[in-house]
């Protein structure tokens, strides 16, 4: 999958985004919602990860704390070799360029009252001395760049069509020439027959610019479609990491295994073929999440252990990433008897 | 009462003293509030009391009452009586007698002509006058010479003081309001708000319903007066924030008519920088019998003398009414200094006062229960009394106002102490006094069994005050429910003591025929007189001259105030 | 939005005439009496002769039309004959007259205009000018003590009334320190430095008094919509652009967050011109608000008429203004 040297150029640690719960008359500090609780993953250079997860699953904010919009509870974001974990906000501005965002709503995300060349613009007065002139030509081959018509270039962002308007976020997110960029659920908003259209350009500029990508979705088919790599998170936790292949071929994880038992298959023979987990519960609450794994409430293959004990990320394949007392080698006598006649099973369904 | 006196006596005499000796406007700016704010300066178009007040610095009648009571001639040499002749024997004409020389403030002399002109304009169709009962029977007003005024009337005027004497009907510069006659009345915005007059001070700004500034006349007939320079007449606001601008802050120095609780003046005047002042006149709180069925169920006919009230017609369940109350609280709750109990309807001046009906003053619940027991009332299973299936249960109307409602609800308890149940109603003054003969809630119409006002007359003699219960006053659907007597009370006897009081003048005969009347409308019960309310008012430590005058405008001697330095 | 003004102009006309027409049955119909406050001593019959001289026994509908002739047609003749010089107005044209003072309302409302702008109008700009920093700085540190306090103060300004903030500032700051007058003087002329601080000096308690209410109000306005926009993506987008805190809270925020405040601001102009009814009644300011409350009690129908009409118009206009003012700031309304 990645045979040439791989330049990591994010690496994530132990990183973890707590959101404080104030209750009661004097707004004490009763708790924390876990939304980002420890997850670590490296993202190399032109490769697109994939970071998949059902709504609440902190997706969205481990990408926004990747790119410190918020200010995170621990762990270390190197991007291009910096630490930019702990570094403030106001030392981070000059870096900004190098890594960005697009949004999920492109409606929302967008500022209402300015226009298309002020909103691309804007961080070219912020960022770059360019004259003015400069800074409109800039603007229009951004928007040439992403099959905009350089004539809407005064218009509002309420005249286009929500294509267009993520057209207008994604040329807003290159304006600086940016390294990295987090898409975070980029096409959840949009029409299905817009979706291909926007993937199809994030590839195409990927190519163009030699882009790197985290891209967060929860569909599961057009991850597949796009991501190099893809990372699993469930409860705030990454559950499984692997190639893309290898992820949709031989899911290790039981929650992989049940996401992915639930895309839906285009061949109506097939799909009636198919066994279908179905989970049970809800997703705990991030506020108060289980003991030991996670996933003990909802696990099909849930263990006596998994209660107790929080299972470590290990690399049980090359670049396969699980993190699942049934793949621990200590367990494995007890667990595999059980694990793999699944897995082969997953792996015949994943065919 | 007599400290009070004797500190008005010394105060004249203190007037007196300096003044002599002082220039006019020697003493700078004096400042005044009324929190109910002048709307014009002239009095024939608004009869409101703020209005003849703010006027009377400015325009001046003939003659007026001073704080006793007592006429004093103002602009004339002496009051006319029949002793003097100036009163005809036959009582039809008066003939004044201008002093010589006198001024309007534009430096013309004022003139006989001017005087008939008053008349003439106040009772000129379509003008609207509100005096123009002052000049009722005047049937004509002649000049014989520039100074010599003779008023005819149609019939006998026992008392012919009505037309140009008091606050009520001053005297207006005929120059000035020659074009303004009639219907043309209210088009004369300037006249009426800058009259000429003779008074001691004369209007360089008036804002109408806010502030009246004033300047001193320069042609005010005594050289040395006013003291004052200028004045500041401010109105707005309430009682009580003009009662703290002069006893609290010291910003005015003067404010009029203090209608507050008497805890929260004397916790106003222990600031020390001001004096309350307090005068009592004619004006009695009283509660009004209906004599006629207010029932909704007749009709057009309700409270109308053909239908006579089932049980208020009973003088044993009206005497036992007035019986139940303590006037003594009721004056003490409601208005401390400022209020007497009174037993009378017609309370002042002192010869017109009767002595016959004082042991209202003492309650006397049980005494009120055996009056309705005598008369057969006997108490129900509720506790209310019950003759012939008839229930003794009213309905008692007032006003909105806080120490009328506090009255109500008093007065309430006692009822249903004897047996009486008693339902309480309160309107908006503005409806409750208003004429409207379309609004059900007037005081007029008193579809009611008993209501709760105050009333008073001006100046001090009551034939028309004491005329107001003739059976002829009754209003009715006939009169458009205009007419005084609300009781709807009517006798033969107390017809004939109207009539006779209208043709005697002697100031004797007249008084007893006044107490006559009085007496039967207290023995009858037709009126429950509650309190004789005194006027309150406040002044500067540092203004004197200040008289107290409940017969007159309380600024009526304004041009003998000054600075106490 | 040319056209679309003046369509907006031509459909308030009718609005306006209607509402004139209820604010006439309202005002006429209520149970009131000119001559209601006058003295018990003034007999019935008399009191008749006041109600006809001042038009009352004529028909409803009568009065009516003479109103609206005399507002829509002599008044305007008589104001510019004032203002030019010309003689327009012929003597017949009788001007709308109130029935308590008997002078031209048109007058009245002219005369008391000065100090209800004065001190209403300054307290709703210094109301506006204090409230839109805390709304700001209290949505942007939302929670945090500077909110907080600033809620408590908002809701203090918002439920406590102003007759007894007003007083109490004045047995405060009158009574007991001395320091301002409790009456304030509606004849008094700014000449000088000296005359100029006797004005503020008889401002200052009305304005805070009144600040503080508008303050209030505002502040939670400004607050609330500020806090909606806070959370918009467009904002994380801002962020992420890595535009500094400054652009990112006065630029891309508050200029949104201002659409609604400044209409909120615009429909809020006309009750200044309606004057505060209470505050005024409580220092005396004996403004618009005053005059109509007098006009009320002494059942001054041509007054009450005519400043409430006057009212309407301004609040039908102000909304336009509104409209045309959020046509302008935010982009996707489009009036054409």
């Amino acid at each position: 999958m990645f045979d040439a040297p791989p330049k990591k150029l994010v690496e994530v640690s132990g990183l973890k985004m707590h959101f404080p719960i104030h209750a009661g008359l004097l707004q004490r500090r009763v708790g924390e919602v876990r939304a980002v609780d420890d997850v670590s993953f490296d993202i190399f250079e032109g490769e697109t990860l994939g970071l998949v997860g059902e709504s609440g699953c902190g997706k969205s904010t481990c990408g926004r704390a990747i790119l410190r919009l918020y200010d995170i509870t621990a762990g270390s974001i190197r991007i291009d070799g910096e630490e930019i974990g702990q570094t403030s906000q106001h030392a981070l501005r000059p870096r900004r360029p190098k890594m960005q965002m697009v949004f999920q709503d492109p409606q929302a995300s967008l500022n209402p009252r300015m226009s298309v060349a002020r909103i691309i613009g804007e961080p070219l007065d912020e960022h770059t001395d360019l004259s003015r002139p400069q800074k409109l030509e800039r603007i229009y081959e951004l928007m040439d760049a992403v099959g905009l018509n350089r004539n809407f270039a005064n218009r509002y962002p309420h005249e286009f069509s929500g294509g267009q308007r993520q057209r207008i976020g994604i040329a807003r997110a290159l304006a600086l020439n940016p390294k990295f960029i987090v898409c975070d659920e980029p096409i959840a908003a949009l029409d299905v027959s817009i979706q291909a259209q926007v993937v199809n350009l994030l590839e195409d500029l990927q190519d163009r610019f030699g882009l790197t990508y985290l891209f967060i979705s929860h569909d599961l088919s057009m991850v597949r479609h796009i991501a190099d790599r893809v990372a699993v998170m469930y409860l705030g936790k990454v559950a499984e990491l692997a190639p893309r292949d290898a992820l949709y071929a031989t899911p290790l994880h039981p929650y992989t295994q049940a996401l992915l038992s639930a895309v839906p298959e285009p061949d109506p023979s097939i799909e009636n073929r198919r066994t279908h987990i179905i989970l049970t519960g809800d997703v705990p609450s991030p506020a108060n999440p289980p003991q030991g794994c996670n996933f003990c409430t909802r696990c099909p293959k849930v263990m006596e252990m998994c209660h107790h004990l929080d299972p470590v990320m290990r690399e049980v394949q090359p670049g396969h990433f699980v993190a699942c007392h049934l793949h621990d080698p200590e367990h494995a006598k007890t667990a595999g008897q059980t694990a793999a006649p699944e897995a082969t099973k997953s792996i015949q369904q994943g065919d | 009462m007599k400290l009070r006196h004797a500190l008005m006596g010394a105060a004249c005499t203190l007037a007196l003293a300096p003044a002599a000796f002082a220039e006019r406007g020697s003493d700078g700016q004096v400042n005044i509030i009324y929190w109910q704010a002048p709307s014009t300066m002239n009095p024939y178009l608004s009869g409101g009391t703020k209005e003849l007040e703010a006027a009377s610095l400015v325009l001046e009648p003939l003659a007026r009452y001073n704080q006793d009571g007592s006429m004093v001639p103002w602009l004339v040499e002496s009051i006319p009586t029949v002793e003097n002749g100036g009163v005809s024997a036959d009582l039809t004409s008066i003939t004044w007698k201008l002093k010589p020389g006198l001024k309007w403030a534009d430096g013309s002399p004022v003139t006989s002509k001017d005087v008939k002109f008053s008349w003439e304009y106040c009772t000129a169709e379509g003008g609207g006058c509100a005096q123009s009962e002052k000049y009722n029977d005047v049937a004509n007003v002649e000049t014989p010479d520039e100074l010599t005024v003779i008023v005819r009337f149609s019939v006998p005027k026992p008392f012919p003081y009505g037309p140009f004497v008091g606050a009520q009907a001053p005297i207006l510069q005929a120059a000035q309001f020659a074009e303004c006659m009639g219907p043309k009345a209210p088009e004369c915005t300037d006249a009426n708000f800058y009259p000429q007059g003779t008074g001691p001070f004369t209007v360089s700004d008036f804002r109408p319903n806010d502030v009246i500034q004033l300047i001193a006349n320069p042609n005010y007939r005594d050289p040395a007066k006013p003291a004052f320079a200028t004045v500041t007449f401010k109105g707005g606001g309430d009682a009580t924030a003009a009662g703290r601008s002069v006893l609290e802050t010291g910003e005015f120095d003067y404010a009029w008519n203090l209608q507050l609780a008497p805890d929260v003046l004397a916790g106003m005047q222990a600031a020390g920088k001001g004096e309350i002042i307090s005068g009592f006149g004619t004006l009695v709180e009283r509660i009004m019998v209906n004599f006629t069925d207010p029932s909704p169920d007749l009709g057009d006919r309700r409270a109308t003398v053909d239908h006579p009230h089932p049980f208020l017609t009973d003088i044993a369940v009206r005497k036992a009414l007035s019986m139940a109350i303590d006037r003594e609280l009721l004056t003490e709750i409601g208005y401390g200094d400022a209020g007497r109990p009174t037993c009378n309807v017609l309370p002042a001046p002192e010869i017109y006062k009767s002595s016959a009906n004082d042991a209202c003053l003492v309650q006397d619940i049980e005494g009120a229960k055996k009056v309705l027991d005598d008369a057969g009332w006997v108490p129900g299973a509720d506790g209310v009394r019950v003759k012939d299936g008839v229930r003794l249960s009213l309905l008692f109307q007032s006003s909105t106002n806080a120490v009328r409602q506090d009255f109500q609800a008093l007065i309430k308890q006692w009822w249903s102490e004897i047996g009486v149940e008693t339902e309480l109603r309160n309107i908006d003054a503005s409806v409750f006094f208003g004429g409207d003969p379309g609004s059900p809630d007037t005081f007029q119409k008193f579809f009611a069994d008993v209501e709760m006002y105050a009333n008073n007359f001006d100046g001090t003699d009551p034939e028309a005050y004491m005329a107001n219960w003739e059976c002829s006053q009754i209003p009715s659907p006939e009169t458009q429910w205009q007419g005084n007597n609300m009781p709807r009370y009517c006798s033969d006897e107390y017809d004939a003591l109207v009539a006779e009081m209208a043709t005697t003048g002697d100031i004797n005969e007249r008084a007893r025929l006044a107490k006559s009347m009085n007496d039967m409308l207290m023995q009858d019960y037709a009126i429950i007189p509650l309190v004789d309310r005194g006027r309150v008012s406040a002044h500067s430590n540092t203004l004197g001259g200040v008289v107290l005058n409940t017969w007159d405008s309380e600024l009526w001697n304004a041009a003998d105030w000054y600075r106490i330095k | 939005m040319f056209t679309y003004t003046i369509r907006r102009l031509l459909i308030a006309i009718p609005t306006l005439l209607f509402i004139s027409l209820i604010i006439f049955m309202v005002v006429t119909l209520a149970p009131s009496d000119p001559t209601a406050n006058l003295p018990l001593s003034i007999p019935s019959e008399v009191r008749a002769q006041i109600r006809a001289s001042l038009g009352l026994d004529e028909p409803i509908w009568v009065r009516y039309l003479l109103w609206l002739r005399q507002f829509f047609w002599y008044e305007p003749l008589h104001m510019l004959d004032s203002a030019f010089g010309w003689s327009l107005a012929t003597p017949d044209m009788q001007r709308i007259l109130s029935w308590q003072t008997r002078s031209p309302v048109a007058d009245l409302i002219v005369q008391r205009m000065p100090q209800t702008l004065w001190v209403v109008g300054t307290s709703y700009v210094v109301g506006v000018l204090i409230a839109l920093p805390i709304g700001i700085i209290s949505a942007y540190r939302q929670y945090s003590w500077f909110d907080q306090v600033g809620t408590f103060v908002s809701m203090v300004g918002f439920s406590v009334p102003t007759f007894f903030t007003g007083v109490l500032l004045i047995v405060v700051f009158s009574v007991q320190l001395g320091w301002f007058p409790s009456i304030y003087d509606t004849t008094h002329q700014v000449r000088d430095f000296g005359s100029f601080l006797f004005q503020v000096k008889q401002m200052i308690m009305p304005v805070a008094v009144l600040a503080l209410y508008n303050a209030a109000q505002i502040s939670r306005f400004m607050r609330a919509s500020m806090l909606d926009n806070l959370n918009q993506d467009y904002v994380r987008t801002a962020r992420a652009k890595g535009m500094s805190e400054r652009v990112v809270v006065l630029v891309h925020v508050l200029r949104n967050s201002m659409i609604p405040v400044v209409t909120v601001i615009a429909l809020g102009v006309p009750t200044v011109f309606g004057g505060a009814i209470i505050t005024e009644q409580v220092f005396k300011v004996n403004g618009l608000g005053q005059l109509l409350i007098i006009a009320i009690q002494g059942g001054d129908v041509p007054t009450v008429q005519t400043l409430t009409f006057i009212f309407a118009v301004l609040i039908v206009l102000f909304n336009l203004i509104a409209d045309i003012l959020y046509g302008l700031l935010d982009p996707r309304i489009r009036y054409d």
